[in-house]
């Protein structure tokens, strides 16, 4: 393997990481900010939360300053999307555009002024959860790809990647299967049990075939949370010194 | 016959009236609410009455999405892409009237204008009449552009209104009677 400066590490779709995808926000120019975007993937219940709660301790303790962001989190927007979903009126393209408002308000209010202040951001989930959602749902795939051209390209992006069996016993375990994480908007029956597989299988499904355009690394999600953990820690460090930014500040002595 | 309006779909009502309340908006969430708003509307007021064979009435469509979030910064082509997913309309007509004109009409009609309108979001100048002159050229300019692009047919709307619904129903009886 020849040797790649971790910047340019991955497909990132094509794209250098730290910049848009595609036409972006020409009002907002963000080149040279010295932060970093690293993002984790997965499906519903695959330990995603868990992974970044704990990465964003281990990056706090040696002086990084981290900023978190979540799919449906903007202030903006989670109070409609909440609603939209409990009253039944989603359609798959209102759905999928609800989502894109959401990202596009925690891009400008969020994540860009973090990249600036030379934060390291930690998305639990980013853009490739709404192509999956969307793919499965007959969205144009094009179409998908060129709506989210205003999302940067993260740094890193890792993928949490689990069977469909696997998923529902853990989930199960965890509380139960929810209306939304097993696609019961798709109408395919009463069966949620049924349902939850074969909506997760189909998830899974679209993840993979996105691994390669835009370079996730793959972590396996059977494997315990420590294991998980201790791979993300070994990769993400091994990037971050390998970056000219942003430099964690000193914590000797203190 | 349907009649649906800009931006007034249930769904994303809450959402654009907190954002516009709070002046939260920026040019990509704006266009974005607005996309959202048009998605609802489509698939539930304007594809069934057409499937139904009636007529729908659009009180502006996607070319002020197009005219607007572009005079906004959002790119061209990015808001084209964007509204893929919109009908054609069988006829789109322009009413095309001169800034000073717009601006005597708003104003004479309501005492301020509204924050949006006249992209006082954009930081141009703080004074609203001023802003609305800026903003609104950019929009008119984009307009301009849009009229060859996807041929809009122009009414000059600086007439009297009898004027305009004359040359507004001289354009649409054709079409009306040839479906009929």
């Amino acid at each position: 393997m020849s040797p790649t400066r971790p910047e340019q590490q991955g497909a990132h779709g094509g794209v250098t990481p730290g910049h848009y995808y595609g036409h972006g926000l020409p009002y907002l120019s963000i080149d040279r900010y010295p932060g970093k975007i690293i993002a984790l993937e997965g499906t519903d219940g695959v330990g995603r939360s868990t992974q970044i709660r704990l990465l964003r301790e281990w990056l706090e303790v040696q002086g990084y300053g981290v900023v978190e962001t979540g799919w449906t989190r903007s202030p903006l927007m989670a109070p409609t999307i909440e609603l939209a979903k409990s009253s039944n009126t989603l359609n798959k393209l209102t759905f999928v555009l609800l989502y894109a408002c959401d990202f596009a308000d925690r891009l400008e209010k969020e994540i860009i002024p973090a990249l600036k202040a030379g934060f390291i951001v930690l998305a639990d989930r980013y853009i490739y959860t709404a192509i999956a959602r969307a793919g499965v749902r007959g969205v144009d795939s094009q179409w998908i790809r060129r709506l989210y051209g205003f999302a940067i390209a993260p740094h890193l992006v890792f993928y949490l990647r689990i069977d469909a069996d696997a998923l529902a016993r853990r989930v199960l375990e965890a509380g139960g299967m929810e209306y939304w994480e097993s696609g019961m908007d798709m109408k395919a029956g009463d069966d949620i049990y049924e349902n939850f597989r074969s909506y997760q299988r189909q998830l899974l499904k679209e993840y993979a075939a996105m691994a390669d355009e835009f370079g996730f690394r793959i972590l396996e999600g059977r494997k315990s949370i420590n294991v998980i953990q201790e791979e993300l820690r070994r990769q993400v460090g091994e990037f971050l010194e390998g970056s000219a930014s942003p430099r964690p500040i000193a914590t000797e002595g203190l | 016959m349907f009649v649906t309006e800009w931006n007034s779909s249930a769904l994303v009502k809450a959402a654009t009236k907190a954002g516009k309340k709070k002046n939260a908006l920026t040019p990509m969430t704006f266009s974005l609410l607005h996309a959202t708003d048009f998605a609802d509307r489509l698939l539930y007021k304007i594809v069934p009455p057409l499937k139904a064979g009636m007529i729908v009435l659009a009180d502006r469509y996607a070319y002020t999405a197009f005219a607007r979030d572009v005079a906004r910064g959002v790119d061209r082509e990015w808001v084209r892409d964007l509204y893929g997913f919109a009908v054609r309309p069988d006829l789109s007509v322009y009413f095309r009237v001169p800034i000073d004109v717009s601006l005597d009409r708003l104003l004479a009609r309501r005492v301020k204008l509204k924050f949006y309108e006249a992209g006082l979001d954009m930081g141009w100048s703080s004074v609203p009449t001023e802003s609305f002159r800026l903003f609104q050229s950019k929009v008119l300019d984009e307009y301009d552009r849009l009229v060859d692009e996807f041929g809009l047919t122009v009414i000059d709307a600086a007439g009297s209104i009898t004027e305009q619904q004359r040359a507004f129903r001289e354009l649409v009886a054709p079409r009306v009677e040839r479906q009929s």
